[in-house]
């Protein structure tokens, strides 16, 4: 077991294990929209886990490192909060604010941080960046809402973990890219039906099962 | 190794040179004239295949006899078709020439080979001293320069391997073949050779780091995927001397215990693939590579891995994922791919200059290299040196040397007589240096201190033209582009910087635009996941610190000082300059927008012109009429005459 | 025939060379890259279909195909026109108007970049840097390089094929007697 320091708090954590788990398993809250429990690793990709470590010059996202024992961490300096709040309002300035709408209400990831970090849902200053295609249907089972998508990845990685090959993958590049599943229209050979694992780890509302799909297959 | 597999060493290779050597007698000896031809991609661009034919042309028809040679690149791009005559029995030495067109060569051919008259209007200089013309080495182009990666560049043809050994090739790979793995390690070390891919990571310490690695199959890998929009000296020493690159690809992967090495070079570099792969066959065929290099007990065996154009893979972890089928996405550092890399084994990724330091290094040794260039930056520098620049090209120069030597010197400053407002360096990752910071001496540390980067070896220079919001733009545009999209500040944070940059130069500017462009892009520096997020905001970072009031003038008085923001220009024409009945615009415009006046002078059409600029190329220097203003509004109105 | 039976049947020929040419490589997801290029090199775009057959090769899902093919620029999904004009909008060639070029090409031919026309004789690319900074500004026009490009030179080039491709039709009407 590793003791180390957070918001001048000790803790215990496995040795190995990542610092954000660390800090969620004892009830440190520190936003995070990609990380997935107990995975060697870390997507790094959301950008919202900053932590700093003293020794270090500047905030470093909590998964990418392990906790060692004698760490001394803060979660809530202003550059941490800055980072992540920058970062929030990025997710946001490309985001389909309808909460009423979406099945994710209250439950949502990004309600949650919005309300942690104490900033609004829809950013100022940003202008709103949405994508052409409101909904993609093209997956026999599953809808995909490419302007809820916050590209943590997390859908891809289960439905990986769970069936030894992905049905849905990262498509196009940049601010262009979505989380797609194409060319997979065959129904006989979609586990989708009994499995819906990417819709319950989603942490928004970006996929959602289509109504009835036994009949259509 | 024992002794006796060093005698199999030596006297393997030693057959293979002395094949070289004998060769290059028999073409040296031969006594007929030699025209060599430079035969690199922008050689090729200017006219070099023409340039051949003319050269064949000519010579079947006047059944003149001589030997048409063809190499790399000299690196002289301003001067392409380069060709260097050798006519002995002239009483001249070889000789220079410039801009060699078809017609010149055909002149060339008749006038020198023929009549002995080396035609001295169209010559660059001798290729070495004599009494009778300059030598080349006279010139700051050349003689400031200092060769040592680039040094048999347009002297070998690439797809000859023997003219390589007999320049003194392989003489390293052979060396190093009896030496200890660590003992190579140790001298790369003591060089103090930096990376040449833009970081400047000491590259001993990354072949120590691999050669101590677990693993079975480690891999050597040189990227050649060259990205940078304004850099293609990889791509030329690549073309010009492929062998230097594969021999320092050998030498890495004895010494840190690798058995495959890979290329990877860019698919937009056609002419790079052939002949890397034509190299690595041949070096295969004399046994320099493949089971048993040289007799040795150690096996080497080099692929080309064509890149498919994304930026973003010259990011080591996301080269990788390249090669091995996926998305190139950068994944978190570390572990660094020097312990888990390609397969997830030990690789050492250098760049394609790195790997070609290396022959020179160990055949001259740790200490030689030192005394090139400065202390924490030893060896020389290459850049590509382009834009408004007059000898534009490759220029190889001792680190510590002054970028107003380079731009000014060697380079022979900015063309037309405009004025030089700043330099980019480093790409989509690096800054624009004004005119103050001309007396920055051009190593790692200095260059980062002063807000640019070595980058991977751009140089854009830019005369008072240039509007710096406009290239700020540009580069944003082009990393907005090649974003992965993988994490947050990278893939969202580029497109608002690129968004605030593009209303901007539009005169869309508001009040806290460059307040937020500098917060934000602070953020991205410190948020993004990987190299290509974390630079991405220099480009507006420096251009704000050093221009300031290029933005302001944008954002509050919706002007355009450089007069390069399209929609921010106008063109007019001065009725008092414009001559009556004088039509050369009318003919130059793309869109018709030139009208004719009651006095037979001519007008701009402001709703119809899309600001090309053509009509002021096309009026006579005489008459000079065309006029270009920011804000717009300051262009007179000139009305159309009237059909009756 | 109309119009799309003919990339019906064009598409068909396409797909039929590509499974002979898969033959040819070994079935590591390495691999996938190569025949990826390969299918472009010689069919200047990849068919929808070439995505499962590549797939259904290298035993990998269709979608994880799709997102690397998508991921690079150099793949494209669409048929190019005959003749290919790439302007290049390197930071050299920016600094020298490319831009204009590229403007010169779109309105001349009547498409934007990415478009090929509806003819299919001509389509339009915008690149980034082929290392030919020298000559800036610089248009690929297929496979040459056009150095020092001015917007006059532009309609020069297309006015050059047009007669081409004027000359080659009188040329086939003499061949064939009319009917």
């Amino acid at each position: 077991m590793a003791k180390l320091l957070v918001d001048n708090k000790e803790i215990e954590a496995k040795e190995g294990i990542s610092l954000l788990q660390a800090c969620l398993d004892n009830g440190i809250y520190i936003p995070n929209l990609c990380h997935i429990h107990g995975t060697d690793n870390p997507s790094a990709s959301c950008r919202l886990c900053f932590v700093e470590i003293e020794g270090e010059d500047k905030p470093i996202p909590s998964c990418t490192v392990k906790a060692k024992d004698g760490i001394i961490v803060k979660t809530d300096t202003p550059s941490v909060r800055r980072l992540q709040c920058t970062a929030f309002k990025l997710l946001m300035s490309v985001h389909r604010v309808d909460c009423g709408h979406c099945p994710a209400n209250k439950k949502c990831e990004l309600q949650r941080i919005a309300k942690f970090l104490k900033v609004g849902l829809k950013p100022k200053y940003l202008e709103l960046h949405l994508k052409e295609t409101e909904v993609d249907e093209s997956n026999p089972f599953l809808d995909y809402y490419p302007n809820r998508c916050v590209l943590c990845g997390k859908c891809i990685a289960v439905c990986k973990d769970k069936h030894g090959r992905a049905f849905l993958t990262f498509a196009k590049r940049g601010l262009d890219a979505v989380v797609s599943s194409y060319g997979e229209k065959d129904v006989s050979n979609l586990p989708c039906g009994k499995c819906l694992a990417c819709i319950g780890i989603c942490p928004v509302g970006a996929i959602t099962s289509k109504d009835s799909p036994h009949q259509t297959a | 190794m024992s002794p006796l597999n060093n005698e199999t060493v030596q006297k393997a290779f030693g057959v293979i040179r002395d094949e070289a050597k004998r060769r290059r007698d028999a073409f040296r000896e031969e006594p007929v004239p030699k025209i060599q031809i430079g035969m690199a991609t922008c050689g090729i661009a200017s006219g070099a295949l023409e340039t051949k034919n003319a050269f064949e042309e000519v010579l079947a028809e006047r059944k003149i006899e001589a030997h048409i040679r063809t190499v790399g690149c000299i690196g002289h791009c301003y001067a392409e078709p380069v060709v260097i005559m050798d006519h002995p029995e002239s009483g001249f030495p070889p000789i220079f020439y410039h801009n060699v067109t078809p017609g010149k060569a055909k002149m060339l051919a008749k006038s020198f080979l023929e009549e002995g008259d080396p035609l001295f209007e169209h010559v660059l200089g001798a290729m070495e001293e004599n009494d009778l013309v300059p030598q080349v080495l006279d010139f700051p182009r050349f003689n400031q320069e200092k060769r040592v990666v680039l040094e048999k560049c347009g002297r070998v043809d690439p797809e000859d391997i023997y003219e390589y050994i007999a320049d003194g090739g392989y003489e390293t790979l052979a060396k190093i073949l009896q030496l200890a793995p660590n003992e190579i390690i140790e001298e790369v070390q003591k060089s103090g050779l930096r990376g040449r891919g833009g970081a400047g990571f000491p590259t001993g310490r990354k072949w120590d780091l691999a050669r101590n690695a677990d693993g079975q199959h480690k891999t050597v890998i040189c990227n050649a995927d060259e990205g940078d929009p304004g850099a293609y000296m990889d791509r030329t020493l690549l073309e010009s001397n492929p062998h230097q690159v594969l021999e320092g690809m050998a030498i890495c992967a004895y010494a840190v215990g690798a058995q495959k090495a890979i290329v990877y070079v860019r698919a937009e570099y056609p002419l790079a693939v052939k002949i890397v792969t034509k190299a690595i066959g041949q070096a295969r065929e004399l046994g320099l590579l493949g089971e048993g290099v040289l007799g040795s007990s150690f096996d080497l065996e080099i692929d080309v891995f064509q890149g498919s154009g994304a930026f973003v893979c010259g990011e080591e972890t996301a080269l990788i994922q390249s090669i091995e089928g996926n998305r190139g996405m950068p994944r978190h550092r570390p572990p660094y791919p020097v312990q888990q890399g390609l397969g997830g084994q030990p690789t050492v990724i250098n760049n394609v200059k790195t790997l070609a330091s290396i022959p020179p290094i160990i055949e001259h040794g740790a200490t030689w290299f030192r005394a090139i260039g400065t202390e924490k930056s030893p060896g020389t520098a290459i850049f590509s040196v382009v834009g408004n620049i007059v000898h534009a090209g490759l220029v190889e120069i001792p680190m510590g040397v002054t970028l107003r030597t380079l731009i000014f010197d060697i380079c022979g400053g900015v063309p037309n007589k405009k004025k030089f407002k700043a330099v980019q360096i480093g790409g989509p990752s690096g800054g624009c240096l004004p005119e103050d910071f001309l007396d920055t001496p051009i190593d790692f540390d200095s260059l980062i201190q002063a807000g640019a980067m070595m980058g991977s070896g751009g140089m854009v220079v830019m005369d008072e033209d240039t509007c710096m919001v406009d290239v700020s733009r540009y580069f944003l545009d082009f990393t907005q582009k090649e974003s992965c999209g993988k994490c947050t500040f990278c893939r969202i944070g580029t497109h608002h910087l690129l968004n605030t940059l593009e209303r901007i130069t539009k005169g869309e500017g508001r009040d806290g635009d460059l307040e937020q462009l500098e917060t934000l892009s602070e953020d991205i520096k410190d948020g993004s996941l990987c190299g290509l997020g974390k630079t991405a905001p220099n480009p507006v970072l420096t251009s704000l610190r050093y221009f300031r009031d290029e933005y302001e003038a944008h954002v509050k008085e919706r002007r355009c000082p450089a007069r390069m923001c399209r929609t921010l220009t106008a063109f007019y024409i001065d009725l008092d300059k414009c001559a009556r009945g004088c039509d050369a615009c009318v003919g130059s415009c793309p869109v018709e927008a030139i009208f004719t006046t009651k006095d037979r002078k001519k007008g701009v059409d402001q709703s119809l012109c899309v600001k090309c600029g053509e009509c002021m190329v096309a009026c006579p220097a005489e008459y000079d009429a065309v006029m270009k203003v920011s804000p717009p509004d300051l262009a007179p109105i000139i009305e159309q005459a009237v059909d009756d | 025939m109309n119009q799309e039976n003919s990339l019906e049947a064009e598409e068909k020929v396409i797909l039929d060379d590509i499974a002979s040419r898969l033959k040819v490589f070994g079935r590591e997801r390495g691999e996938l890259i190569p025949i990826l290029q390969m299918i472009q090199e010689r069919h200047a775009y990849i068919v929808e279909d070439a995505i499962k057959m590549t797939a259904e090769h290298l035993g990998i899902a269709i979608c994880e195909t799709y997102g690397v093919a998508t991921f690079y620029n150099q793949f494209r999904f669409h048929p190019p026109g005959k003749n290919q004009i790439k302007v290049c909008l390197g930071t050299a060639c920016h600094v020298r108007g490319g831009d204009i070029i590229l403007e010169n090409f779109e309105r001349k031919l009547e498409i934007r970049d990415g478009e090929t026309t509806p003819d299919r004789e001509f389509s339009i690319e915008r690149v980034v840097c082929v290392g030919c900074c020298a000559l800036a500004p610089v248009a690929i026009v297929n496979e040459t390089v056009q150095g020092h490009m001015a917007p006059s030179k532009v309609e020069g080039l297309i006015l050059g094929f047009k007669i081409e491709k004027e000359k080659a039709e009188r040329e086939k009407q003499k061949s064939e007697p009319a009917q």
